[in-house]
C-alpha cells in the first residue's frame, strides 16, 4: 500500500481525531488585563499596601465569576500586579519603571502615597497609562491629567467635615499642634488641616515635620506636651507612629482631643498606642459592627483581617472600588484603550464598596477624576472604633 | 530647668540604645578593620523574634516579663548564631579589608532584607508592654518601661567596658585593636579574637534590638535608622574608639531630643547629618579617634 493510498485512507480517522479534541477542549481563555498596583508592602503603611492588593485581587476574582469584562465581543479578565514602592519617591520612580516598561500595563488599579505616585504619574500621562491613586494633592489632579482618578475620599473631602464635627463635639477646644510626616502626603494634609483648623476659630500652635521611618517619638511628643494645646492632629501619621506620639503623650501627662484626620486603621492605632489612644477621632477609618454594614462588606472586611491582621479601611477599599470603576468605563466605552476607558468613566456609576459610587469632583479639581463616597467620622472609644457621622458626598444626590 | 531634665533625660534613653548599637559598630571596626553596614540585621532580627515569640509565649501561658526574657534570650541566640554564619562564611575573609567588607556587608543587608520580608512579612509588629506606667523622675515624667530597658542598656555597657578593661581577653582585643601585627607577634591568636569579637559585637546589637522591640514600631527596616544614627556616632568618636563610640551616641541623642524639642524631628535630623561634616572637617578621625 503506497503512502497516498494509506494518507487517503486513515484522512476521515485523523479528521475525526481533530475534531474530537476541539469539542473536549476547555473553551477559549478570557484576555487578561494587567492592573499595576504601587503600594508599600514593607514598613509603617505596609497593611495599607498589602489589604490594597488583596481587595484588588479580590474584586478581580468576583469579575471573573461573574462573567468577566465584556468590550466588543471579547470577554476580559483582570489580573492585580503589585510591587513595593515603600512608600518614597525613589522606590516608586522603580515601581514606575518595572510597571510600565517591562511588564507593559495599561492601568494601574491603585497606587499609594503621593511622593511614588508623582514619580508614578510623570510615566503614566506620557505613555497614556490610566492611573488610580489613593494620593491626593490637588497638583496631581485637573485637565492637565486627564489619565489620573481619585479612588478615595482625600483630605479635601475628609478634613472639613470631621474637623468641624471636632469642634461641635469639643468647643472648648482653642489650640491645637499638629504633626505630619515630612512627605507630600504630610504637607496636602497640613495645609488643609492648618486652614480648616483656622476656619473653626481654632489657632496652631506648632505644625512640625517627622521622616517616615522614625522611630523615636520621644523629643517632639515633649515639645508638644510643653505646648499644652488643647487637640493635637497627626494629620496623615501612619496609625503606629500616630498610637507611638499618643503614648509618648500620655506619658507626659498631655490628655486632650486625639485626631487622626486621614487616620484609618484604628487596629494599628490601638496596637502602639493602647489606652493612651483612647477618644481618637479619624476620618477614613471604618467600623463594622453597625447594623447599616453590609453582608458584602462584612466578608471583605473578614478578607483584609486574614491577609493583613488588621480590618479594612478607606485607603485600601479604593483599590476594590477602581476594578468596579473600571469595568463599568470598559463596558460604556466598549474599549481597552486607556484614553477611551478615561473619557468614560465620569459618566459611570458602579457597585462599589459603599455601593452606588462615581466619579466627579469638577468643582473643586476642575475636572471629575474624583471617587464620590461617603465620608465617615469615627472615634476610638474603649479599644474600638465607633462610627459616628457617616456624610454622603452632594454631588451623588443626582447620580 | 524641667525643660532642661526633660531633654537630658530623653537623651539618656535615646542614647542608651544608640551606645549598644555603636559599640557593636566600632569593636568590628576595632579587630577587624571592617565596617559592618550589616550590623543593623543583628538588631532588626533580634527585634523581629522578641515580636513574633513574645504574643506567641504569651498564648501560650507564659506570664508578661517571662514570655519576653524567653523570646530576648532566642532573639539574641538567632543573631548571634547568624553573626557566626555571617563571619565564618565571610567577613573572616575580608579582613582590614575596606572595600571588599564594604561589598560583601551592602549585600548582606539586601540579602538580609529581603529573607526578613519574606520570612516575618513587612507590616509593623507591636511587642506588649513588659512594664506599666509612668514614674516621677526628679520633677520629670517618664515611661517606666523606658526607664527599665535603658537602665539594661546602660548595664550591658558597663559590663563591655569592665570585660575590656579588666579581663585578659578584654586586654587582648584592644592589644588586636591597637597593633594587630604587634598582637600576632605577642602569640595573640588574633583569628580567634577577632571571631569572638565579632560574636560579642553581634550580641550588643541584639540586645539593643531586644529591648527597643518593646517601644518601637518593629519591621524588618528597623536596623536602617539605628545603622544611620550608629555610624553616625562611631564617626564622631572615631572609630575603633570605645569611648568614642559612647560619647558620639550621647551626643546624637543629645542633639535628637534638644533639636525634636525645640524645633522639630526633620531639623533634629539634619542637624546630625550637619554635625557628622564639622567633626569631619575639623577632626577627620573623630573626636577620641587616633588610628
Amino acid at each position: 500500500m503506497s503512502y497516498l493510498q494509506r494518507s487517503i485512507e486513515r484522512g476521515p480517522l485523523a479528521f475525526g481525531l481533530c475534531a474530537l479534541m476541539v469539542c473536549v477542549s476547555p473553551a477559549v481563555a478570557n484576555e487578561t488585563i494587567k492592573l499595576g498596583l504601587s503600594v508599600p508592602l514593607s514598613g509603617a503603611a505596609a497593611n495599607w499596601g498589602k489589604g490594597g492588593e488583596w481587595l484588588c485581587k479580590q474584586a478581580a476574582q468576583e469579575i471573573a465569576k461573574g462573567g468577566g469584562v465584556k468590550v466588543a465581543g471579547k470577554v476580559y479578565d483582570f489580573e492585580c500586579v503589585a510591587y513595593d514602592n515603600k512608600y518614597n519617591a525613589a522606590d516608586g520612580t522603580k515601581v514606575a519603571q518595572t510597571l510600565l516598561t517591562r511588564d507593559n500595563v495599561k492601568f494601574i488599579g491603585g497606587s499609594l502615597g503621593t511622593a511614588p505616585v508623582r514619580a508614578l504619574q510623570s510615566m503614566s500621562e506620557r505613555d497614556g497609562v490610566l492611573l488610580f491613586t489613593t494620593a491626593w494633592g490637588k497638583a496631581i489632579k485637573g485637565p492637565k491629567f486627564p489619565l489620573t482618578f481619585t479612588q478615595m475620599n482625600t483630605v479635601y473631602e475628609i478634613s472639613k467635615p470631621l474637623l468641624g464635627f471636632v469642634k461641635q463635639s469639643n468647643p472648648n477646644v482653642k489650640t491645637v499642634a499638629l504633626l505630619n510626616p515630612n512627605d507630600a502626603t504630610g504637607q496636602d494634609v497640613e495645609a488643609a488641616d492648618r486652614a480648616n483648623w483656622e476656619a473653626l476659630g481654632v489657632k496652631v500652635v506648632s505644625s512640625d515635620w517627622y521622616e517616615r521611618g522614625t522611630t523615636e517619638f520621644q523629643p517632639i511628643a515633649a515639645k508638644i506636651a510643653a505646648l499644652r494645646p488643647d487637640a493635637v492632629d497627626l494629620g496623615a501619621a501612619p496609625p503606629p507612629d500616630a498610637g507611638f506620639v499618643f503614648k509618648e503623650l500620655k506619658a507626659l501627662s498631655w490628655n486632650g482631643v486625639k485626631v487622626i484626620t486621614v487616620g484609618s486603621g484604628a487596629e494599628g492605632v490601638l496596637a502602639t498606642g493602647q489606652d493612651a489612644a483612647d477618644g481618637t477621632y479619624m476620618g477614613a477609618a471604618m467600623t463594622f459592627d453597625s447594623p447599616a454594614t453590609s453582608a458584602k462588606q462584612k466578608s471583605l472586611n473578614d478578607g483584609v483581617k486574614t491577609a493583613t491582621g488588621e480590618s479594612v479601611n478607606a485607603i485600601q477599599i479604593g483599590f476594590y472600588d477602581s476594578v468596579y470603576a473600571l469595568k463599568a468605563a470598559m463596558e460604556k466605552a466598549q474599549s481597552v484603550e486607556p484614553k477611551q476607558v478615561a473619557a468614560a468613566l465620569p459618566t459611570v456609576t458602579f457597585d462599589g464598596f459603599y455601593g452606588k459610587s462615581a466619579f466627579g469632583g469638577v468643582a473643586m479639581y476642575g475636572s471629575p477624576q474624583q471617587i464620590l463616597v461617603p465620608v465617615i467620622v469615627s472615634q476610638l472609644k474603649g479599644g474600638k472604633l465607633a462610627e459616628l457621622q457617616r456624610i454622603a458626598p452632594d454631588e451623588m444626590k443626582g447620580r | 530647668m524641667q525643660v532642661a531634665l526633660q531633654i537630658l533625660l530623653t537623651a539618656l534613653q535615646i542614647g542608651a540604645i544608640y551606645v549598644l548599637f555603636s559599640l557593636g559598630l566600632t569593636l568590628i571596626f576595632g579587630v577587624m578593620r571592617v565596617v559592618n553596614f550589616a550590623h543593623g540585621q543583628f538588631f532588626t532580627l533580634a527585634a523581629l523574634l522578641v515580636a513574633v515569640l513574645d504574643p506567641w509565649l504569651a498564648t501560650k501561658g507564659f506570664d508578661g516579663p517571662l514570655a519576653y526574657l524567653v523570646s530576648v534570650l532566642a532573639g539574641i541566640a538567632a543573631s548571634v548564631a547568624l553573626g557566626a554564619v555571617v563571619y565564618r562564611f565571610g567577613f573572616r575573609r575580608f579582613q582590614r579589608d575596606l572595600t571588599g567588607s564594604f561589598i560583601l556587608s551592602v549585600g548582606l543587608v539586601l540579602l538580609c532584607e529581603g529573607a526578613f520580608l519574606d520570612l516575618f512579612g513587612g507590616a509593623v509588629r507591636v511587642v506588649p508592654p513588659i512594664v506599666r506606667g509612668d514614674v516621677q523622675l526628679i520633677g520629670v515624667t517618664i515611661a517606666a518601661q523606658r526607664l527599665v530597658l535603658a537602665g539594661v542598656a546602660i548595664a550591658a555597657t558597663a559590663v563591655l567596658y569592665w570585660i575590656l578593661a579588666t579581663t585578659r581577653f578584654g586586654k587582648a582585643m584592644r592589644a588586636v585593636a591597637i597593633d594587630h601585627e604587634a598582637a600576632l607577634l605577642q602569640g595573640i591568636p588574633c583569628e580567634r579574637i577577632a571571631f569572638q569579637g565579632f560574636l560579642i559585637a553581634t550580641t550588643l546589637g541584639a540586645i539593643a534590638g531586644a529591648i527597643i522591640a518593646p517601644i518601637s514600631a518593629v519591621t524588618p527596616v528597623l536596623g536602617a535608622d539605628y545603622l544611620v544614627k550608629g555610624f553616625i556616632a562611631v564617626i564622631i568618636g572615631g572609630l575603633g574608639s570605645v569611648p568614642g563610640a559612647i560619647l558620639g551616641s550621647l551626643f546624637i541623642a543629645l542633639i535628637e531630643s534638644a533639636g525634636g524639642f525645640f524645633f522639630d524631628p526633620s531639623i533634629a535630623n539634619m542637624a546630625i547629618f550637619v554635625l557628622v561634616m564639622i567633626v569631619l572637617m575639623v577632626r577627620p578621625k573623630g573626636l577620641l579617634g587616633h588610628g
